[in-house]
């Protein structure tokens, strides 16, 4: 099972490769700001992501935004895609059983 | 914004070098990033709570690895793995096993009130140069009077009492005891109650306590117990209570009655009970020693007989555990640490070889880029993790075999009766299962880890690093030796020791006889007139059993659980001595039989007679003798008590005879029964046969003279002898075990490396034929490299074992401690072994075919 913070990480890289600060500030905005990766909390989960072959490393190269830094960037992989696809859908099967329940209001 | 990218460059320090390198660069530069956009306070709120969560998890993450990575490479060695667990387990089961008895008898606090306030109060007497003495009644009620130190006083004496009333009559062992001696010691009744004060005062009405153990045994721990009465020496006694079983470590037996005091019956002198006190708050030892000494000096002004005498307090850590027993457990703890210490020189060297056999592997970890303090810690996770799986087998082994010692010592040898392992045993065994995987590790993982990365990939790995590694395995090996050595010496003076123990003149024929013992009750039979003829009667009565040869009576017979009495003695007249010497005797009462029975000669005068009633007759033995004096016939002359003028006559002159150790004679002298009993008596009785087939008779005899009496610790001579030497034999047997334990297992060591340096050096050897060396030269050449290394060992553990000596001087009996045979022997018992573990790799390297060995590289 996938950690929050790995999900999350996940989401951040599916549609485009990311650095890790990107990463961080796409959670941030997404959670609106409830959910602020720490520096080692994200590097800790990218290690555990690249270990086991979620994501991967692409080659540095510099920030368009602040040319004067070299960023590493990472992109989701095939597998990432699938274990992502898998976690969301076993969420979003929670997410209904606790609405059958009446625990969450069925709200679209 | 420098100046927070130094302090968050520092905190990186926190996590582990592997995570650090990875990604600190990234993460400080997030932090920098986040820097420019979020407040102070915001962001190092945020920084400190993910480092507080992620820097443990990190470093239990590389742990993890590291131990997952060490799994994988001892399931890759089944063989050496289980060899090197087995042998750590095995050490560490022996250490731990060892340990727990050091801890319940040394460690342990005695199972009393703060057991360090409390204080035994023994006499003294220089002028015999005894520091330990028995208190009499009557010096215990002056201390008692006259003392500050303590908050209070308690003495207890042995007794014995006869339980009858209702089945067979029985003998129990037990001890008197003043009221104040639970309340001194902390301890609580467990049922019932203990004793009141007016209960020591002559009259009380009869009341006792039984023992825990009893209450448990007998009664099924039946709290109705309490308030019965029972017959005891022959007086109705009522049951108060139940004495819990700490207070048999202090005074053993199962009944307990007060220790009545009438002072007009005491004569000062007599030293027959133990004091313990308990130091008031804030008195220190010295404090109540110098208390005591004054106590002593007016005693002694105020009472003439009391010259000589004064006090001496010991802890009652010094009175539980004797100084031999002390060196004993030491020296055994030290034996089993060797037997480690040389299991872990033994998987050092495999590790070592290991780690030649791993270079490759490890040349190419560093050359992807593993730091060397990385390589280093994944080495100790290897050998941590080899120690720690065969120290918990080791405490697994260890707790499976303590019920078995505790079963398998004899009673009496230790002061304590539980053995366990508890909080300590187990931190110990844990320190030592560590300290185990960290020195048998370090040294190889110090070598793989500094190997030269270029060197090994290019050749085959016979560079500089590999003759460093040879020379630490020699020096392994050699080490093992040494330790062997020492613990061999060690071994063969404390079997030299029980060999002679167990050879030592008793002075006495110990073979066909059985004793037993017998306490007719005081109130029945008066010490001085119907009780020695009660004696009398059942001597003659055991004597009219077929198989029976003779029958005697004596106050206590050697090594028996008897009466031990001995008393200063003056010489009346002319003497060998100064004028008024005083020397400690040993004395005893016996019937006239008793030195045929036990087969002691008479080597001047005459043994005692019937008609010895009315007269102060002795007889001393050699040794007394020759004190007093000297080469002169002591027959007709006389002996007296310090303060008794009463001159007692040497008619007789008898050998001497060991009475309470195996490894000394003590000066004795006997009076005659048919003058006084004493409550208690042994009875030997010297069989033709098998003396144990007589004690259906003889229970027999002795209930047909008294059917109220009980026979009781029924054993022959050799049981109670075999009984006396349970330490030295303990000693002997168990470093007997480890010493041929070590000696295997620094024979497997030289074996394996020379082995080892044969396999190496196959192309040199096959060069060396090659060229024309002989089969019996290579063999000369590995035989003298590996002697090399063994008589270096055997020579370092001989200076060892001088150096060592003293440690067990005080435990061997009749062997010098640096005895040259001892030396000289394990010397050449070690120098064969070494001989024949290089002989098997020697012939292998002498049968290396040369055109083989070169077409291999």
């Amino acid at each position: 099972m996938l950690s929050l913070a790995s999900l999350h990480i996940l989401v951040a890289v599916a549609d485009r490769e990311r650095h890790g600060y990107a990463i961080m500030q796409d959670i941030a905005a997404r959670t609106d700001g409830a959910l602020r990766l720490g520096p080692a909390t994200l590097y800790g989960s990218i290690k555990r992501l690249l270990n086991d072959g979620l994501i991967e490393e692409l080659d540095e190269r510099p920030d368009p935004e602040n040319d004067d830094v070299r960023r590493r960037y990472y992109r989701m992989t095939p597998l990432g895609r699938k274990v992502a696809r898998e976690e969301t859908a076993r969420l979003a099967k929670l997410v209904k059983q606790a609405r059958a329940t009446g625990l969450v209001p069925k709200t679209t | 914004m420098r100046r927070p990218d130094r302090i968050y460059r520092a905190l990186l320090r926190l996590y582990p070098a592997e995570f650090r390198d990875d990604y600190g660069r990234e993460m400080a530069q997030m932090v920098r990033d986040r820097a420019t956009r979020e407040s102070a306070p915001r962001l190092w709120l945020d920084v400190a709570a993910d480092l507080a969560r992620t820097a443990p998890k990190e470093h239990v993450h590389v742990l993890l690895n590291d131990f997952r990575y060490a799994v994988r490479m001892m399931r890759r060695a089944p063989g050496f793995t289980a060899a090197v667990v087995l042998t750590v387990a095995l050490a560490i089961a022996a250490n731990t096993a060892i340990f727990s008895v050091v801890n319940a008898v040394m460690l342990r606090p005695l199972p009393f009130l703060q057991p360090d306030r409390l204080m035994q109060v023994a006499e003294k007497n220089d002028r015999l140069n005894s520091p330990n003495y028995g208190a009499s009644v009557l010096n215990f009620l002056s201390w008692r009077e006259q003392q500050q130190a303590f908050e209070e006083l308690a003495a207890f004496g042995n007794g014995t009492f006869t339980i009858s009333g209702g089945g067979d009559p029985e003998q129990a062992s037990g001890s008197r005891i003043s009221p104040a001696l639970m309340r001194v010691l902390g301890l609580a009744p467990v049922a019932g109650r203990a004793f009141t004060d007016d209960e020591e005062r002559p009259g009380a009405a009869p009341v006792a306590m039984i023992s825990e153990g009893l209450w448990r045994r007998r009664f099924g721990a039946d709290r109705s117990i309490v308030g019965r009465a029972v017959i005891l020496n022959g007086a109705a006694t009522t049951v108060v209570g139940v004495a819990p079983s700490a207070l048999n470590l202090l005074t053993g037996g199962d009944v307990f009655a007060p220790l009545v005091i009438d002072p007009p019956k005491e004569v000062r002198l007599n030293h027959v009970i133990a004091v313990a006190g308990r130091l008031k708050p804030g008195v220190s030892r010295q404090q109540a020693q110098s208390e005591m000494d004054a106590v002593a000096a007016r005693l002694a002004a105020t009472y003439p007989e009391m010259k000589d005498w004064g006090i001496n307090l010991f802890t009652f850590f010094q009175t539980f555990v004797g100084p031999s027993l002390k060196t004993g457990l030491l020296v055994l703890l030290a034996a089993v640490g060797f037997v480690l210490l040389i299991a872990c020189a033994n998987i050092a060297n495999l590790l070592l070889a290991r780690a030649a056999a791993r270079q490759k592997e490890i040349a190419v970890r560093t050359a992807m880029g593993a730091s060397r303090s990385r390589l280093l810690r994944q080495m100790l996770a290897e050998s941590l993790t080899l120690s720690i799986i065969g120290g918990v087998l080791g405490v697994a082994g260890a707790l499976a075999a303590i019920p078995a010692i505790n079963a398998s010592l004899p009673p009496n040898l230790l002061p304590v009766s539980d053995i366990r392992v508890d909080g300590a045993v187990l931190a110990f065994a844990l320190t030592l299962t560590m300290l185990t995987g960290v020195l048998f590790g370090i040294a190889p993982a110090w070598q793989a880890a500094g190997a030269d990365v270029n060197d090994t990939l290019k050749q085959s790995g016979r560079g500089a690093g590999a003759s460093m590694r040879g020379r630490l395995r020699n020096a392994l090996a050699a080490a093992e030796l040494a330790l062997a050595t020492v613990l061999l010496i060690g071994a063969g003076l404390l079997i030299q020791t029980l060999l002679n123990l167990q050879r030592a003149h008793l002075g006495f024929e110990p073979r066909g006889l059985i004793t037993f013992q017998v306490a007719p009750p005081t109130s029945a039979y008066p010490l001085t007139t119907k009780a020695p003829l009660f004696y009398r009667a059942l001597i003659e009565s055991l004597q009219s059993i077929p198989g029976v040869r003779s029958a005697a009576v004596s106050s206590g017979i050697p090594f028996g659980n008897g009466n031990y009495t001995r008393s200063p003695m003056i010489a009346t007249g002319p003497s060998a001595l100064p004028p008024d010497t005083q020397v400690p005797i040993d004395w005893r009462i016996v019937s006239p039989g008793y030195f045929q029975t036990m087969n002691i000669p008479l080597l001047r005068g005459r043994t005692f007679t019937d008609s010895d009633a009315t007269t102060s007759v002795i007889i001393v033995s050699q040794s007394t003798a020759k004190k007093f004096w000297g080469d002169a016939d002591p027959i007709g002359r006389a002996l007296h008590r310090p303060t008794l003028s009463q001159a007692l006559v040497v008619v007789g002159v008898v050998g001497d005879v060991r009475h309470t150790s195996l490894n000394q004679e003590f000066p004795a002298f006997y009076f005659p029964m048919a003058f006084r009993a004493w409550p208690l008596m042994d009875i030997a009785v010297r069989a033709d046969g098998s003396p144990e087939a007589l004690l259906p008779s003889i229970r027999q005899k002795v209930h047909e003279l008294d059917g109220g009496l009980a026979v009781a610790n029924e054993r022959t001579m050799e049981a109670w002898i075999a009984n006396s030497a349970a330490q030295p034999r303990l000693n002997a047997s168990l470093l007997g075990v480890f010493a041929a334990a070590a000696l295997l297992i620094a024979a497997i060591g030289i074996y394996g490396v020379l082995a080892y340096s044969v396999n190496q050096r196959t192309r040199e050897i096959g060069l060396r034929m090659a060229l024309g060396a002989q089969p019996s030269g290579v063999l000369a050449l590995v035989v003298r490299e590996g002697m090399t290394v063994g008589i270096a060992g055997i020579g370092v553990g001989l200076a060892g074992g001088l150096a060592l000596n003293r440690a067990v001087a005080a435990l061997v009996y009749g062997v010098p401690p640096d005895d040259p045979v001892t030396f000289t022997g394990v010397a050449v018992v070690l120098a064969v072994v070494a001989l024949a573990a290089c002989t098997i790799p020697a012939r292998r390297a002498a049968r290396i075919d040369p055109m083989v060995a070169l077409r291999d590289e």
